[in-house]
């Protein structure tokens, strides 16, 4: 790989033993990956889960992180204002709240912006046209590709903390023109967006991701006007049933402003439909046959302020039903910004606890004693607890209404969606 | 038998090889904390510890190298990685972790090693005791 003098002193450790590491794993696995430089990026954003002694071996000697870095959300739903109200056992709080304490010195230290959040782009990170970033999270990297426009690589986490602090990352994969292409063309048949939940839109992302796989695909039919708050549902679990870096929208990517730019001017390798059937079959795998719900889960990826005014009006003057239990997922920002408008109160009040966390991976705190169903309106969310809770909990998806229903006195319906 | 492969991360290892024929990923196939595998069939709990790893390829999320970097601490983690592609995870593993990893080896040593074979790393060349 070609470095620049400036990087050449980096790697020689003229600029401390940390940046020297790190240029070490991003040299390496630039050319394990073929690329021939590395490159300058616009923006950061890491996962706040280093191990502690990584995270300082890593910024030994640094003195701010080498470009605007973004914090992901606190994983395993971990968070130090609300794990009291949350409930999680003893161990759990102490061994995470010693970790946190450890890497918040080294946040602090470097300015790495403490945001906890999957979608930094809310919170002030927000990279233009163009612009080459490492991000961590596999929702915010689709949806930085593929929304925004700015480029990134499905990197992990260790590649996005050296792209942190190094300020660069290896030139290859997404980053380069011709492979941001779409290979799979989706169309939809029967299908009117405006009147679809976010449910279903996240049934659609389900269903495609395990299609498409880690190939680039197009959607060819989604209204230019659909708004972030419904547009996270479909994109997110593209990069959970597979590893979909690059959805193309036509009309909303900034490179689709048409099929044939999406597809840069080849016919596709493969034309999908998607249908009510498709939606479906997604949804009856997390359908209840009725009865009780235990948990509700709202925040996969983080909700939105407009989703927290949803769910006061939902809440404004229920209560949960007694050994009930709602978590709500978000930046604290935007808790702040819905207490700010009075949105926090009533969802409080009826019992519900915001965190600014990962809800997806709540299971390895583990989830609270007697917790048997849980229920979300995120497929994302309901896959990974699915899994993570090794068959103590039976997961079922339904809108936010739906949901809450379930955990303020009433039950869940039978059948799907 | 010599094996010979592209060196990713470069190092010297020796130990006993545990061979996966499927895709390895640090988070579901792997328990950090024991250094065993949590696959299904007769490597599940099976030790990867001190062993060289050999598999066709990576799979899974992206705070696997985390996942590795605490098996490592725990002194679970394994001495080396052999496989036919590297994917990036894989990659990133290896080298925040410090074990030598090799991938495009030839003949691909999925089907030339077998679990338990005693298994030495020198550079790009993989040399293999019965």
């Amino acid at each position: 790989m070609l470095l620049t003098q400036e990087e050449e002193a980096m790697a020689r450790g003229e600029f401390g033993l940390g940046i020297q590491r790190c240029m070490e794993i991003l040299v390496k696995f630039g050319n394990a990956m073929g690329a021939e430089r590395l490159i300058p990026i616009a923006s950061g954003h890491t996962m706040p889960k280093e191990p502690p002694e990584l995270l300082r071996n890593l910024t030994e000697g640094v003195k701010s992180t080498g470009t605007f870095t973004t914090l992901h959300s606190l994983m395993d739903g971990f968070s130090p204002e609300s794990c009291k109200k949350m409930g999680q056992p003893e161990a759990f709080v102490r061994q995470e709240s010693a970790d946190f304490a450890q890497r918040r010195e080294v946040y602090l230290h470097d300015g790495f912006l403490q945001t906890y959040t999957c979608l930094p782009m809310l919170v002030g990170n927000l990279p233009r046209k163009g612009d080459f970033c490492s991000w961590i999270g596999s929702g915010s990297q689709l949806m930085l590709n593929s929304l925004i426009g700015a480029r990134c690589n499905r990197d992990g986490t260790v590649m996005s903390l050296a792209a942190a602090i190094t300020g660069r990352t290896p030139y290859y994969g997404l980053l380069v023109d011709e492979n941001r292409h779409a290979e799979i063309l989706v169309r939809f048949a029967g299908l009117d967006f405006d009147k679809l939940s976010p449910v279903q839109l996240g049934a659609i992302g389900y269903h495609l991701g395990a299609v498409a796989g880690n190939r680039n695909i197009v959607l060819d039919g989604v209204p230019r006007d659909m708004g972030l708050d419904r547009l996270k549902y479909l994109m997110a679990p593209l990069a959970v049933t597979g590893a979909v870096g690059m959805c193309h929208i036509v009309g909303m990517t900034p490179e689709a402003a048409t099929v044939e730019e999406a597809l840069g001017g080849k016919p596709p390798a493969q034309v999908v439909t998607v249908g009510m059937k498709e939606i479906n079959a997604c949804l009856a795998q997390y359908a209840h046959t009725g009865g009780d719900v235990d948990m509700a889960i709202f925040g996969c990826p983080h909700c939105m302020v407009t989703e927290i005014k949803y769910l006061a009006g939902l809440l404004d003057g229920r209560k949960l039903s007694s050994n009930r239990r709602l978590w709500i997922g978000l930046p604290h920002q935007h808790y702040k910004l819905a207490q700010l408008m009075g949105y926090t109160e009533p969802v409080e009040a009826a019992g519900g606890v915001f965190a600014s966390s990962c809800m997806a991976l709540i299971p390895n705190a583990p989830l609270p004693e007697g917790v048997k169903v849980v229920a979300t309106n995120s497929f994302k969310a309901a896959h990974y607890i699915s899994r993570l809770s090794k068959g103590r909990a039976k997961v079922v998806i339904g809108d936010m209404d739906r949901c809450i229903a379930a955990v303020t006195g009433g039950t869940w319906k039978g059948g799907a969606e | 038998m010599n094996l010979k492969g592209r060196i990713i991360s470069e190092g010297e290892a020796q130990g006993s090889a545990v061979v996966l024929e499927s895709a390895f990923s640090w988070i579901g196939d792997f328990d950090a904390a024991t250094g065993t595998l949590l696959v299904k069939g007769p490597l599940h709990g099976q030790s990867l510890a001190g062993k060289v790893l050999v598999c066709p390829t990576g799979k899974g999320g992206t705070i696997a190298p985390f996942i590795a970097y605490q098996a490592k601490q725990a002194g679970k983690a394994p001495a080396a990685i052999l496989c036919d592609t590297a994917d990036p995870i894989l990659v990133e593993s290896a080298l925040v972790i410090g074990i030598p990893l090799l991938d495009r080896v030839t003949p691909s040593p999925v089907k030339s090693i077998r679990t338990g074979q005693t298994v030495r790393i020198a550079g790009g060349q993989v040399t293999i005791d019965n």
